[in-house]
C-alpha cells in the first residue's frame, strides 16, 4: 500500500471546511487590510522604491533570525523552533492542498518525508511554544510582560498544535497504516486510544483542530502576531533606507532617505511619519528588549521605550481606523506630557531591538509636535531653545564668550572667502561654554600644533550645529541652523571639518540635507595622526585606564576602534572595559537635549552615577571619555558620588596630550598638567 | 506748598524701619529746601503709631483716619492720600519703595498729575530750580540714571537702605487728625480671603548664607542649612538665601531669593556659596557688612565684591568648617 | 457671560538675559548699548501666557499692543504665533523715552479707540527700567479697578478673580470687569512657539495697524519724555578681596572660622 493520507477521511461536509475556511481568510485579509489602510493614512506620500539588496537583507534577517538571536541565546533559540515549526507546518498544509487539488504527488516516499517534516515541524513548534510559556510564567523573565494577550495566543497556538498531533494520534489509531511509525509523536498517542474511541471522536477533534487553526489565522492581524506580517515589512523599510548613511567624503546629493515628503508639512515644523516607522511600531511584539537596554529606565525615571511605542501605536489607530485599535487585547498606555523628554536618543534600544525599531526617533516625532503645540515644553527648554534661537548656543545670552577659551593659545582664525579648502576645528557649543569642557578645545588645538596641522576656528561666528534643536524636535529651528552653518561654511570655503562633539559630527554627518564638506571626530584626527607618525610618544605612561564609549561615536556611528586604538597607542598604557562596553555601552545621560530639560525631568539615580560606578569597578586610574557632553555629565556624577579622589576623567585630548607633553613618569604620578581644573 | 511728606508704614503696629530711613531722608531734604518735612500715618485707630512717628523730630504728624483705610486696601489708601495731598499740597512726596509704595505710589502719581520716580537710590535737590533730582539704576542695575521731573508734588518711591535710619529725639511732633471723604464707592477690588504663607524674611536676619548655580544638588543645601544652625549659636539670626537658578529649579521658594527680583538686603554678613555673582542678584547684597565667597572659579564676580574668599569646592569646605564649629562650642 | 475680550499690553526692551559683559553705557549720548537681540519683555510674555489660558477656558480674543519708537513686527508676531488674535503697534518718534504717565496716556487712548475690552493684562514692570507704573495708570486714567502682583488670573462671570502676592503669603481679590491686571512670573512662563509657527507667520503678509500720534489724536503737551540728566555705570561695587589659602580644606575653613570670630 502506498504511504499517503485521504484528506477528508471520514469528514463528510468538506464543503464546509472550505467554507469555514473562506471566512477565516477573509477575516485575516480584512484585519490585514485594516493594518494597512493606518499604515498608509499615517504616512503622507512615501515612496519606498524597490532595492534589491535590501530584500535580500530582509530575506536574511527573516530566516536566519539573528537579531533574535542577538544578545539572547535562549530566546533567538526558542523563537527559532517556533518560528521553523511554523514555517514547516504552514508549508506542509499548502502542500497538502496543492496535493489534494492539483497534484496528487505526496504518496509513496514523498508522503513519509512529508509526514515525518511535519512531525518535526510540530514537535519544534510545540517545544517553542511550551519554552516560551515557561519563561514568560515560569521563570519570569522581568523584561516579558504578562498581560492576556500573552497567555492566549500562546496558549491558542499551543492548542492547536496540541490538537493536532492527538488529532493525528487518534486517526493512527482508526486507520493503523504501516508507515505510521515515521509519525513518531502521533503513533505514540495513538497507542493511548483504542479503535473505537479513535473511531468516533475522529470527526469531531477534527472539527475542533480545523476550527482553532483557522481562527488562529483569522485572529492574527488583531493580536501581536500581525508581527508575522509586521517584521517582514518593518525589516525591509529599515534595510531600504539604511543606504542615507554617508562616508565622511563630502556629498553633493540628497543624503536622505529617497522620500517625497509633503512640503506643506514641512514647513508646519511636523516630521511626518514614514512607513518604516508605522511598521516597527506595528510589528512591535512588546518583547521588553529596549527597556532593558533603555538606561532611563535603568535610572529609574518613568519612561518605557514600550510603552511609549505601544501608546504611539495605538494613537494612530484611533486616529487613522474608522473602528478604532483592532488588535482587542491590547490596552492603553496614555503617556504623559513630560516623557518624551527623558529620551537621551543613545540608540541603546536600536541596538537591541530584534525589528531594528528606533523609539528614539519616534520620541523626537513626539516631542516635534509637543514643540509646535508649546504647552508640553520644560521652561528650561524653552529658556534654552530661545537663548540658541538668539545667541547661537543653549547655554548664555551672548555670542562673545565663545572663543574666550583660545585666549593666549594663538589658535589661526579662519578667513572669509579663502580659495584652499581650510581645515575648519568645530569647537561646538558645549566645549566653548562649559569651563570642564574647554580643555578639550585647549588640549585639541595643542595637538594640532604640536602635529603641525594647519587648522583654524570659526571663533565668535561659530554657529550651532542644530542638533540640540533637532533632537529636540525643534524641526524649524534645526533647518534654521543647518542653513546659517551651510552658507558659513560656504563663505569661509570649509572643506574639512574636525568636531570635539559627537553630536555634531553625527548631525553634519548624516542629518545634513547636503553637505560640501568632509567631517570627521576629532577621536578619527588622532588616530590618523598616530598612525601616519605625525604624533609619536617618547615616554610610556604607566597608567591603567578605562574608556567611555559616547552613543553618537560609538552606537550611532560605529566608531568603537579608533579610540581605543589611539588609547592603546600611548605606551605604557593600560586600557581595562567596563562591564557595558562597545555598542552596549552605557548613555551618560546628557544627550536627547537632556542637559536642558530642567530639573522636572529627573529620576532615582543619575545615568552618569551608574556609569561610574561602572567605571569605578574596574580599578582603572582614569575614565576617558570623548565626548564634551560625556565628559561634564560624568564629572558632575563623579563629585556627587564622592569619588572624585579615587578617580579621575580625561577626556581622550587630554590624555593624548598630557602623554606627548610629560618629561618624567614615575609609576604612579599623576599624568595631568599642574593648571589643569580638576581638583587635588 | 511748604512740606516734604513721607508715608509712614507699620509693621505688626510698630514703625517699619523703612520709615525711619525715609524720616532721615525728608529730614535732610526738607532742610536744604527751607521746608518743613512731616509725615502721614494711614489707618484705623492708629494713635499710638502715630505717637510713636511723632519721637523722630518731624513737624507734624497727620494722621488719616477712617474705617475703611483699616488694614491695607489699596482703592482706600490711595482715595484719602489723593484727598491730603489736594487738602496740604506738599512739595515732596516721598515713599518707600515697598510693598505699599508700590502699589499706591504710581496711582496717587496719576491722580495728582505728576510724574513718579520709582526705586531710586539717593536723591538731592538742584538748588537752581529746587527740583529734585533723581537716581534710580536701570537695565538691572547695568546703569545709574539721573533725572529731574517738573510739577508738584515731586513724587519719588525710595529703595530700602537709600538713606541710613533716624534715632529718635526728645521733643514731639504735632499729631493732627484728618478725616478724608471716602465712602465704600471707592473699593473696586474685594478682598474675599487672605492666606498666609511661610515667608522667609530675610532682611531679618543677621547672617545670610545663599547657594547658586555651583550648588550641585538640591541635598547640598543641607550643608549650607548646617552651617546657618552651628552658626546661629554666635552669631543671631542665620537665614539661608540663594540667587534666581536655585529658585527657578524649585529647590528653594522665591522667598528666599536674594536680588533685583527677589530681596534686598544688608546682613552683617553674606556668605556666597557657588554663586557667580550676576549684576541682578549683587544689587540684592552688596550692602552687606561683610561679604565672604566659597566659589571654584577665581574669576567669578562675586570675589570682585567680596571681602574674603576661598577658590575651592564648597563640598571639602563646609564639612570642615562645621567641624571647627562643633569642635569650639 | 460673553467670550473676554482681553488687552496685552507688551513691551519690547533689549534682551535682559543678556550679561553685563554685554551692557556699555554711552555717557556722552545718554543711552544703554545693549548687544542683544530685542525681546518681549519677560513679565508682558507671562502676561500673555495668562491671556492664553483665559482664552483656551472661556473663548474670546486677545489683543496686543505694543508701543515704541520703532516697535519691530518681527518681535511681537511671536505673540500672534502663541496664540494671540491681533496685534496693534503704537509707533511714533514721538513715543520715544516717555515718562510712565505719558506712555499711560498712549496706551489708554489706544484702549480706548479699540473700544470693546473686558480685561487688561501686562507684566508687573518691564526688564529694562523696572518701573512697575504704567499698568497701574492704565487703571487710573481709564477709571476701572487694578490689580498688581498676580499669581493666577481667572475671569468668571462678568469679574476677574486674582490671587496676588502679598508680604504674608497670598490674597484672593476679586474685581468686576473691565479691569486691570499686572502680572508677576508665577502665571507660567509664556509656551513655547516653534519657530516654524513663527516663519510661517512672518512670511504670512498680514496688515498690522500702526497707530501713530495722529491716528490716536494725542495732544502734544501730554507727551513728556523723561528729563535724563545723566546716564552713568553703577557704582563701583568692587572690594579688596583677602584671599583664603591653605595646603588643605581643614586648613582654610580653619582661617574662614577666625574670621567668623571677628565678625561678632
Amino acid at each position: 500500500m502506498t504511504p499517503e493520507r485521504e484528506i477528508f477521511w471520514m469528514i463528510s461536509e468538506a464543503w464546509l471546511f472550505y467554507a469555514v475556511a473562506a471566512l477565516a481568510l477573509c477575516v485575516f485579509v480584512v484585519g490585514v487590510a485594516a493594518h494597512l489602510s493606518v499604515w498608509l493614512k499615517s504616512v503622507p506620500k512615501s515612496k519606498v522604491p524597490f532595492s534589491g539588496q535590501a530584500l535580500k537583507r530582509t530575506i536574511l534577517d527573516v530566516f536566519l533570525g539573528l537579531r533574535v538571536l542577538k544578545g539572547e541565546v535562549a530566546a533567538g533559540i526558542m523563537h527559532a523552533l517556533i518560528f521553523w515549526g511554523f514555517v514547516i507546518l504552514t508549508v506542509g498544509t499548502t502542500l497538502l492542498l496543492v496535493h489534494e487539488h492539483l497534484v496528487a504527488y505526496l504518496v509513496g516516499k514523498s508522503h513519509i518525508v512529508f509526514e515525518l517534516s511535519m512531525e518535526i515541524g510540530g514537535l519544534a513548534l510545540l517545544a517553542g511554544i511550551i519554552w516560551a510559556l515557561v519563561r514568560r510564567y515560569v521563570q519570569r523573565v522581568s523584561r516579558l510582560e504578562r498581560v492576556a494577550e500573552d497567555a492566549v495566543v500562546p496558549l491558542w497556538l499551543l492548542l492547536v498544535v496540541g490538537s493536532g498531533f492527538v488529532l493525528e494520534g487518534v486517526r493512527l489509531a482508526s486507520q493503523q497504516p504501516p508507515w505510521d511509525h515515521w509519525s513518531f509523536a502521533g503513533s505514540w498517542a495513538a497507542s493511548l486510544v483504542s479503535i473505537s474511541t479513535a473511531q468516533s471522536t475522529y470527526p469531531y477533534l477534527w472539527w475542533g483542530h480545523a476550527l482553532l487553526s483557522l481562527g488562529f489565522i483569522a485572529v492574527i492581524p488583531f493580536t501581536k502576531l500581525f508581527h508575522l506580517l509586521g517584521a517582514p515589512a518593518a525589516y525591509y523599510f529599515h534595510h531600504s533606507a539604511e543606504g542615507f548613511r554617508q562616508t565622511s567624503a563630502p556629498s553633493q546629493e540628497l543624503g536622505e532617505a529617497p522620500l517625497d515628503l509633503d512640503e506643506a508639512a514641512l514647513s508646519l515644523g511636523e516630521t511626518p511619519l514614514v512607513l518604516g516607522d508605522v511598521a516597527f511600531y506595528d510589528a512591535c511584539m512588546r518583547c521588553g528588549r529596549c527597556v532593558q537596554a533603555c538606561p532611563s529606565t535603568g535610572a529609574g525615571e518613568p519612561f518605557s521605550t514600550r510603552d511609549f511605542i505601544q501608546a504611539a501605536l495605538h494613537a494612530l489607530w484611533q486616529e487613522h481606523s474608522s473602528v478604532g485599535d483592532i488588535r482587542f487585547l491590547t490596552k492603553d498606555h496614555p503617556i504623559d506630557t513630560l516623557v518624551p523628554w527623558y529620551c537621551t536618543t543613545c540608540a541603546a534600544c536600536l541596538e537591541v531591538c530584534p525589528v531594528y525599531g528606533a523609539t528614539f526617533e519616534a520620541v523626537s516625532k513626539k516631542r516635534a509636535m509637543l514643540i509646535l503645540e508649546g504647552t508640553g515644553v520644560p521652561d528650561l527648554m524653552n529658556q534654552s531653545l530661545e537663548r540658541l534661537f538668539n545667541y547661537e548656543n543653549p547655554w548664555i545670552a551672548s555670542k562673545r564668550e565663545r572663543s574666550a577659551w583660545a585666549e593666549g593659545l594663538d589658535i589661526p582664525a579662519l578667513t572669509r572667502g579663502e580659495k584652499e579648502g581650510q581645515l575648519c576645528y568645530f569647537v561646538g557649543c558645549t566645549t566653548s561654554f562649559d569651563a570642564r569642557a574647554q580643555e578639550i578645545a585647549k588640549s585639541f588645538s595643542r595637538i594640532l600644533k604640536h602635529a603641525g596641522v594647519s587648522f583654524g576656528i570659526l571663533g565668535q561666528k561659530e554657529p550651532c550645529c542644530g542638533d540640540i534643536a533637532r533632537v529636540v524636535g525643534e524641526v524649524g529651528l534645526f533647518q534654521e541652523e543647518m542653513e546659517n552653518c551651510l552658507s558659513l561654511f560656504d563663505d569661509y570655503g570649509i572643506e574639512e571639518v574636525v568636531t570635539s562633539s559627537p553630536h555634531c559630527f553625527h548631525t553634519f554627518l548624516n542629518e545634513y540635507s547636503e553637505r560640501r564638506f568632509g567631517v570627521r571626530h576629532y577621536a578619527l584626527v588622532l588616530r590618523e595622526l598616530i598612525a601616519d607618525g605625525r604624533i609619536t610618544f617618547k615616554k610610556p605612561v604607566n597608567l591603567t585606564v578605562t574608556y567611555h564609549d559616547p552613543c553618537y561615536l560609538g552606537r550611532h556611528n560605529r566608531i568603537f576602534e579608533e579610540p581605543r586604538k589611539v588609547i592603546r597607542a600611548i605606551p605604557g598604557v593600560q586600557l581595562i572595559e567596563m562591564r557595558h562596553y562597545g555598542p552596549d555601552s552605557l548613555c551618560c545621560g546628557g544627550g536627547g537635549g537632556r542637559v536642558w530639560q530642567g530639573p522636572e525631568v529627573r529620576g532615582e539615580a543619575r545615568m552618569g552615577e551608574i556609569r561610574i560606578k561602572e567605571a569605578h569597578e574596574t580599578g582603572a586610574e582614569i575614565l576617558v571619555t570623548a565626548c564634551p557632553l560625556c565628559l561634564t555629565m560624568l564629572e558632575d556624577a563623579l563629585k556627587t558620588l564622592g569619588l572624585d579622589r579615587e578617580l579621575k576623567i580625561m577626556d581622550l585630548n587630554e590624555l593624548v596630550f598630557a602623554a606627548l607633553k610629560q618629561e618624567a613618569n614615575p609609576v604612579g604620578q599623576s599624568v595631568l598638567p599642574a593648571d589643569h581644573p580638576v581638583h587635588p | 506748598m511748604n512740606e516734604v511728606l513721607l508715608l509712614v508704614e507699620s509693621k505688626g503696629g510698630l514703625l517699619d524701619n523703612k520709615t525711619l530711613e525715609l524720616i532721615r531722608g525728608g529730614s535732610d531734604l526738607a532742610k536744604d529746601m527751607g521746608l518743613d518735612a512731616s509725615a502721614v500715618v494711614v489707618g484705623h485707630e492708629t494713635s499710638s503709631l502715630a505717637e510713636s512717628a511723632a519721637s523722630y523730630g518731624l513737624t507734624k504728624i497727620y494722621r488719616l483716619e477712617h474705617p475703611l483705610l483699616e488694614g491695607f486696601q489699596p482703592d482706600a489708601w490711595v482715595g484719602a492720600l489723593e484727598w491730603l495731598c489736594k487738602q496740604i499740597t506738599p512739595r515732596l512726596l516721598i515713599i518707600s519703595h515697598s510693598f505699599v509704595g508700590k502699589e499706591v505710589a504710581p496711582r496717587l502719581a496719576s491722580r495728582l498729575n505728576v510724574e513718579l520716580t520709582a526705586d531710586c537710590i539717593s536723591l538731592r535737590v538742584d538748588p537752581e530750580d529746587g527740583l529734585l533730582v533723581r537716581s534710580k539704576p536701570i537695565y538691572g542695575g547695568n546703569a545709574i540714571a539721573i533725572l529731574k521731573v517738573e510739577g508738584i508734588p515731586q513724587i519719588v518711591t525710595v529703595r530700602k537702605n537709600a538713606f541710613e535710619p533716624m534715632e529718635p529725639v526728645a521733643a514731639k511732633s504735632e499729631v493732627v487728625e484728618m478725616v478724608p471723604s471716602l465712602d465704600e464707592s471707592v473699593l473696586r477690588v474685594k478682598s474675599l480671603k487672605t492666606v498666609e504663607e511661610e515667608v522667609v524674611e530675610l532682611d531679618k536676619a543677621n547672617v545670610v548664607i545663599a547657594g547658586g548655580r555651583g550648588i550641585v544638588e538640591k541635598e547640598d543645601f543641607e550643608l549650607l542649612i548646617a552651617l546657618g544652625k552651628a552658626m546661629s549659636k554666635a552669631h543671631g539670626n542665620v537665614m539661608i538665601g540663594c540667587s534666581r537658578p536655585v529658585v527657578d529649579k524649585c529647590w528653594m521658594s522665591s522667598d528666599h531669593q536674594v536680588g533685583l527680583t527677589g530681596s534686598m538686603i544688608a546682613p552683617d554678613a553674606y556668605i556666597a556659596v557657588g554663586i557667580s555673582g550676576a549684576i541682578q542678584h549683587l544689587v540684592g547684597m552688596i550692602r552687606s557688612k561683610k561679604i565672604i565667597t566659597i566659589n571654584t572659579d577665581p574669576g567669578c564676580n562675586m570675589f570682585k565684591v567680596s571681602d574674603y574668599g576661598i577658590v575651592a569646592d564648597y563640598k571639602d569646605i563646609l564639612p570642615a568648617l562645621l567641624k571647627k564649629l562643633e569642635e569650639r562650642s | 457671560m460673553k467670550e473676554p475680550n482681553i488687552i496685552v499690553c507688551a513691551k519690547q526692551i533689549p534682551d535682559p538675559e543678556a550679561p553685563f559683559s554685554n551692557v556699555t553705557v554711552d555717557v556722552e549720548n545718554k543711552e544703554v548699548l545693549v548687544d542683544a537681540p530685542d525681546v518681549i519683555s519677560p513679565y508682558d510674555e507671562n502676561a500673555l501666557e495668562a491671556a492664553i489660558r483665559i482664552k483656551e477656558e472661556m473663548g474670546g480674543k486677545i489683543t496686543v499692543l505694543s508701543m515704541g519708537r520703532k516697535v519691530s513686527d518681527t518681535v511681537l508676531r511671536k505673540s500672534l504665533a502663541a496664540g494671540a488674535d491681533s496685534l496693534i503697534l503704537l509707533e511714533d518718534p514721538e513715543f520715544d523715552r516717555l515718562q510712565s504717565q505719558s506712555v499711560g496716556y498712549v496706551l489708554s487712548r489706544a484702549i480706548e479707540k479699540i473700544g470693546e475690552y473686558d480685561l487688561i493684562l501686562t507684566g508687573r514692570q518691564a526688564g529694562d527700567w523696572d518701573s512697575g507704573q504704567v499698568g497701574l495708570i492704565l487703571g487710573e486714567l481709564l477709571g476701572i479697578p487694578s490689580i498688581s502682583l498676580a499669581r493666577s488670573v481667572k475671569v468668571k462671570d462678568g469679574s476677574v478673580l486674582v490671587e496676588k502676592t502679598v508680604p504674608v503669603g497670598y490674597e484672593v481679590v476679586e474685581a468686576d470687569l473691565p479691569a486691570v491686571v499686572t502680572v508677576s512670573n508665577e502665571v507660567g512662563e509664556l509656551r513655547y512657539v516653534a519657530r516654524t509657527k513663527l516663519l510661517g507667520l512672518l512670511r504670512r503678509p498680514m496688515v498690522i495697524p500702526k497707530w501713530g500720534r495722529k491716528e490716536l489724536s494725542l495732544e502734544a503737551e501730554k507727551l513728556k519724555t523723561v528729563g535724563l540728566i545723566e546716564l552713568s555705570p553703577p557704582a563701583d561695587m568692587r572690594r579688596e578681596c583677602v584671599f583664603i589659602e591653605g595646603p588643605t580644606a581643614e586648613d582654610m575653613a580653619g582661617k574662614l572660622f577666625s574670621v567668623f570670630k571677628e565678625l561678632r
